[in-house]
């Protein structure tokens, strides 16, 4: 895959000039679809991960899918299954979707998402996941036949994916105010000290508030992570990595 | 409540043991938490070269507890990048007497939730505008730049990431605004607070004229 008679830090450095000039979503894809050209990758997708209870639709930030595909995936809820967005979950690193590891035997929707996407030429793919401060999650994954996908190449690829993500929040979030399951900071301190085992009393006493407050903040959380009690939105929070702890 | 102290070198002094703490802490989140082998001391201390009287630490501090820190370096002396990260700049080294070098990031484990980075990252360009310092350069794990980003940071990578540690790393140019510090101070929904400047007389801690 040597020689396609470009240098691909080069193309990097002026692709993450040219963003800066974008003011639309539209210029974003475009921009996107011209540079990721150039390495083989057809399609590609920037997407917060969602929620328990949100729907994918909502959360995608920009795409350049096949029509058929997108409606398929958001019809079959893929993004519950997808080893893809699992990983994206568990690691900071970018990664090829051949690394995203499933169980074809004990999770044949997991494969069945893998089969289908490759008939509509996204046979292989790369991934590059973000976790922003306060729990914000998302990716952006691309796609193809023919990568120039390799040690050399990846780098650029990773500082582009780094930067067309950043103009595409900019764009559609400018206020730059992240998605959190809708948790306020009170909510999510009160989380994380459940979460290192102290009582609602004792984080009061730390936040400098009352017992019956956390209380209140806690349940507010409880409601928006559709948990049951304090035990099930630590684990929910966690999980979806708006707490860390 | 947690406030961001200045310490430098009029003043270091006054902060014996806030600076004993944030060296610990120091060992602790690089070497133990990161893996940054390289670092490891038995002493449990991380110190390195550039903590001289040419260092700016913008300290976190609750109730007497260093809760998170960051250090600012002049980029006219010989400086991390210039010396041990050279390689991971593709064109010139930025360097003069309005840009500063900024390293040792963190923020103590149970406070990583976010308000505390906003305040320190609101902090450093706090401290940045009222210094007339134009712009600092940092070698960050690539993981770290949409946390920047989102906190309403403008940085300019200076090459291509390269593994350091065994992790994808750049090294980015950043430009210290007004907008930039109340993005910060918004994202962490933050009220503007001012930096602590015990003992320092006024601006003017950074050594502009470092040679």
């Amino acid at each position: 895959m040597t020689g396609r008679g470009f240098d691909h830090a080069d193309e990097a450095f002026a692709f993450i000039e040219k963003l800066d000039a974008i003011a639309d979503s539209e210029g974003v894809v475009d921009a996107m679809a011209s540079s990721l050209a150039r390495f083989g990758f057809e399609n590609f997708i920037i997407t917060g991960l969602p929620h328990p209870r949100e729907r994918f639709e909502y959360v995608v930030v920009l795409r350049s899918w096949p029509e058929g595909w997108f409606e398929i995936y958001a019809r079959e809820d893929y993004v519950r299954v997808d080893p893809v967005i699992r990983l994206c979950r568990n690691t900071v690193q970018p990664f090829e979707w051949t690394e995203a590891p499933y169980d074809a035997e004990q999770e044949p929707r997991a494969a069945e998402v893998m089969r289908r996407a490759a008939d509509f030429r996204m046979a292989r793919g790369f991934c590059l996941p973000i976790h922003g401060l306060q729990g914000y999650e998302a990716c952006l994954s691309m796609s193809g036949i023919d990568l120039d996908l390799t040690a050399r190449t990846k780098p650029a690829l990773h500082l582009m994916a780094m930067y067309a993500f950043e103009r595409a929040r900019q764009i559609l979030q400018p206020g730059g105010l992240p998605r959190s399951a809708g948790l306020t900071p009170r909510e999510r301190e009160t989380l994380t000290w459940a979460a290192l085992g102290k009582s609602a009393a004792d984080t009061g006493e730390i936040l400098g508030i009352t017992e019956r407050t956390v209380t209140a903040h806690v349940a507010s959380a409880c409601q928006k992570l559709g948990a049951a009690n304090k035990t099930q939105a630590v684990a929910r929070a966690v999980q979806h990595r708006l707490i860390a702890i | 409540m947690t406030a961001i102290h200045v310490v430098g070198r009029s003043n270091r002094h006054l902060y014996g043991d806030a600076l004993e703490q944030w060296f610990r802490l120091r060992h602790a989140v690089f070497v133990g938490e990161r893996g940054w082998t390289a670092l490891a001391r038995p002493d449990g201390r991380d110190i390195d070269s550039y903590d001289d009287e040419h260092a700016i630490y913008l300290l976190a501090i609750d109730a007497g507890r260093v809760v998170g820190g960051q250090r600012l370096y002049p980029t006219l002396r010989p400086h991390m990048i210039s010396e041990v990260f050279p390689h991971l700049v593709a064109r010139d080294i930025p360097a003069g007497p309005t840009v500063f070098e900024w390293t040792r990031y963190f923020v103590v484990k149970e406070r990583r939730m976010g308000r505390t980075d906003c305040r320190l990252l609101a902090a450093l360009q706090a401290f940045c505008l009222e210094e007339g310092i134009t712009h600092v350069t940092a070698v960050v794990e690539m993981w770290w730049l949409p946390r920047w980003q989102q906190a309403g940071f403008r940085a300019k990578p200076l090459g291509l990431p390269q593994p350091v540690e065994g992790q994808p790393t750049v090294a980015a140019l950043i430009e210290i605004s007004e907008e930039s510090r109340s993005a910060a101070l918004r994202v962490g929904g933050l009220r503007p607070s001012s930096l602590v400047r015990h003992g320092t007389g006024s601006p003017q801690e950074a050594d502009h004229a470092a040679a």
